[in-house]
């Protein structure tokens, strides 16, 4: 599926009325029957004249075609000035010059902004007949075939419209663009594919237009009980977490390989389903056991469990019945840069590993008084002089400044989990998961600011970042590699791969990564006590 | 059941029920399919075909090399028989399936480090999956929730 594969596409910065210095033929019509992807574009255009309109160009390229060439440069002797954004009069008064064989005037210059389209084709200009046959031929296609296909390439497009329209201010276009699409949604099958994930994006978008399109809306929160539900059924549709989990342990084993305390700080512990497959690996270990401890960091819970700690108890369970030695100690911090290192209490003389799966991205807004948080926890990070960093985080750069590119980023991104997702037929895990998912696509197109913590950033920027601040990578072995590829071998659907890059792995699914996992070591600080000649 | 035939088995001196050990012998090497039919056959070949060291057999027989120290936390996660059922069957059928074109005799098949690593693994998963949900004992047969997706149809 490829949304933007198209040589149309909708203009940037222009807006709705032509150039000043033609006089418009028609009267404008009612703004609710002119059609909107093109009103984008600066073209004026009913929709029950669309089909009109494409009858007449493709008679126009004809007659162009078999015009001699001697009429078509009679075309660029004189002078005329015509409104092109008025194309029903446009492409009639072509033909009838061009029937009637007398000098025909020419077209004038669209209006400039249009050539500010930096990020589109350069063929989207009026001039000449290399226009003329593109347009129709994506004309011919809308209106005479109406196939389920073009639907969802419409779809993409107006959806593409409406986030422009939404990050330039533009409130009016882009609501009426929303009530386009919600029609258009009515015409595609919402089961799959682009229809589903489109349902979703445009409810965010509409969302974000009615509520606050500047500041972003703050999503209603979850609480603690409903987020693990998501979190669980998510876990067991889809590969994604297993993958990240089970490619963290042996990461983690590695590191580990000959100590005898070890201790785990877990950022985010939910209900620990990472855990028990380590504390066998332990159990298991050549070597013997050695004594586990394990930190885990989670929410505080608004309704009155102590959830860290019923975790924590279900954990030691585990552990006591495989006889490996376990301690469990449970922080509580909304905010991962609420976390003081002290509360770890990490002791010297075991080996520290840390483990991050889709965690340091909510790091990456805006700072406070101390500066950026995800600088301040790498830094307490590397004080803690860990083994291993373990980092996971998703692939795609959904942290860009600019709302549009954002938007089109995780349009793709999204497409393709949900693809994937397809694959999954067990009910209620699809759903659920489902809305996890959507859950993501609600911060990343609504939210603003603090609230917008779902800012992924894909593996090079990571790389970037966490070897500035101090750290040096791991490479994950052929082990995990082989392991990750027999537990997708297990999963029903084929399109699945996991590569290898650099010493990172990716998931994703047939050419699209869509998690990335990396491994880091800290480099020690150098003392501050010089070393002397 | 066995009344009718009382005169044959005294005529003809040999009935496998009174030689176990040759029944385990026999037992250790089935399927486990057929290790399964055959703990129907009458109460005493259900118990003795329940006997754990059986199932550990079943699953480990075609590894090469031998896990050490497993017994005792397959144990603790369930049992053998638990662990052939829930993972090692669906496993190694998935795996036969992506197999296509090679020979893929799931019995004769040898495993590897990594599939019996990742076959404990899952398991161990599905046993703290049933401490979060039930809480104490395991109940029932039936795999929990994260291990669906073994049990699941491929879509080839």
């Amino acid at each position: 599926m490829g949304p933007y594969d198209s040589s149309i596409s909708p203009a940037a910065g222009s807006s709705n009325s032509s150039s000043s210095a033609c006089s418009s033929s028609t009267k404008p019509p009612p703004p609710d029957q002119m059609d909107h992807l093109l009103a984008g574009a600066g073209y004026k255009v009913r929709s029950n004249d669309l089909n009109q309109v494409a009858e007449r160009l493709q008679h126009l390229e004809t007659v162009m075609v078999k015009s001699s060439p001697v009429d078509i440069s009679e075309l660029v002797n004189d002078a005329v000035y015509y409104n092109p954004t008025d194309l029903v009069s446009w492409v009639d008064s072509l033909l009838t010059e061009l029937n009637t064989n007398v000098t025909v005037p020419e077209p004038v210059p669209v209006n400039t902004d249009l050539s500010d389209l930096h990020q589109f084709p350069s063929d989207m200009n009026v001039y000449g007949s290399n226009h003329a046959p593109e347009m129709h031929g994506e004309f011919s296609q809308q209106a005479v075939t109406p196939l389920e296909e073009d639907i969802s390439i419409r779809l993409v497009h107006v959806l593409m419209t409406c986030a422009e329209a939404v990050q330039r201010g533009d409130l009016p276009l882009a609501s009426l663009l929303i009530d386009d699409l919600q029609a258009l949604l009515g015409r595609v099958n919402s089961g799959c594919g682009i229809g589903k994930v489109g349902s979703f994006f445009v409810d965010a978008l509409s969302q974000r237009v009615v509520n606050s399109p500047q500041n972003g809306v703050v999503q209603v929160e979850l609480s603690a009980y409903e987020n693990e539900i998501l979190y669980h059924h998510y876990y067991e549709a889809c590969p994604y977490l297993k993958f990240a989990h089970f490619t963290a342990n042996q990461a983690i084993l590695e590191a580990f390989d000959g100590q005898d305390c070890v201790h785990v700080i877990d950022f985010n512990l939910m209900q620990g389903l990472q855990w028990p497959a380590l504390i066998q690996a332990l159990a298991l270990r050549p070597g013997g056991q050695p004594l586990l401890r394990l930190t885990g960091i989670g929410p505080p819970s608004n309704d009155g469990r102590d959830s860290l700690r019923e975790i924590g108890l279900k954990l030691a369970e585990l552990a006591r019945s495989v006889n490996v030695r376990f301690a469990f100690r449970g922080v509580a911090a909304s905010r991962l840069d609420d976390v003081k290192p002290w509360m770890l209490q990490v002791s010297p003389k075991e080996a520290v590993a840390v483990n991050s799966i889709m965690q340091l991205h909510k790091l990456l807004g805006p700072g406070g008084p101390h500066g950026p948080p995800i600088d301040l926890v790498l830094d307490w990070i590397r004080d803690l002089n860990p083994r291993i960093l373990m980092v996971v985080e998703q692939e795609s750069n959904h942290n860009q400044p600019e709302f549009l590119d954002r938007f089109t980023e995780s349009l793709y991104y999204y497409s393709t989990m949900f693809d994937s997702l397809d694959a999954c037929t067990a009910q209620p895990e699809k759903s659920l998961s489902e809305l996890y998912i959507q859950r993501e696509i609600c911060n990343v197109v609504c939210c603003e600011g603090s609230a917008r913590v779902e800012r992924h950033e894909p593996l090079v920027r990571w790389r970037g970042r966490l070897t500035s601040a101090g750290f040096a990578p791991l490479h994950l072995g052929s082990n995990a590699f082989k392991q990750a590829r027999m537990l997708l071998t297990l999963f029903s659907a084929e399109g699945y791969s996991v590569e290898e890059n650099e010493g990172c792995l990716t998931l994703g699914w047939h050419s699209r990564s869509l998690i990335a996992a990396s491994a880091w070591q800290s480099i020690p600080k150098p003392s501050p006590a010089t070393t002397g000649g | 059941m066995v009344h009718i035939h009382d005169d044959d088995v005294q005529s003809d001196g040999f009935c496998i029920n009174d030689h176990l050990d040759l029944l385990i012998e026999v037992l250790k090497r089935l399927d486990g399919r057929s290790l399964g039919a055959a703990a129907c056959v009458c109460r005493q070949w259900c118990a003795i075909a329940r006997n754990d060291s059986l199932w550990e057999h079943l699953c480990f027989r075609h590894v090469s090399p031998q896990p050490v120290g497993v017994r005792p936390v397959v144990s603790a996660l369930g049992g053998y028989r638990r662990l052939y059922m829930v993972c090692v069957r669906p496993v190694l059928s998935r795996l036969k399936r992506r197999r296509i074109g090679s020979e893929s005799e799931v019995v004769r098949r040898v495993w590897s480090q990594h599939e019996v690593e990742l076959s404990l693994s899952l398991f161990c998963v599905e046993y703290y999956e049933r401490l979060l949900v039930g809480g104490g004992r395991v109940a029932g047969d039936s795999p929990a929730s994260s291990l669906k997706f073994l049990c699941m149809p491929v879509n080839v």
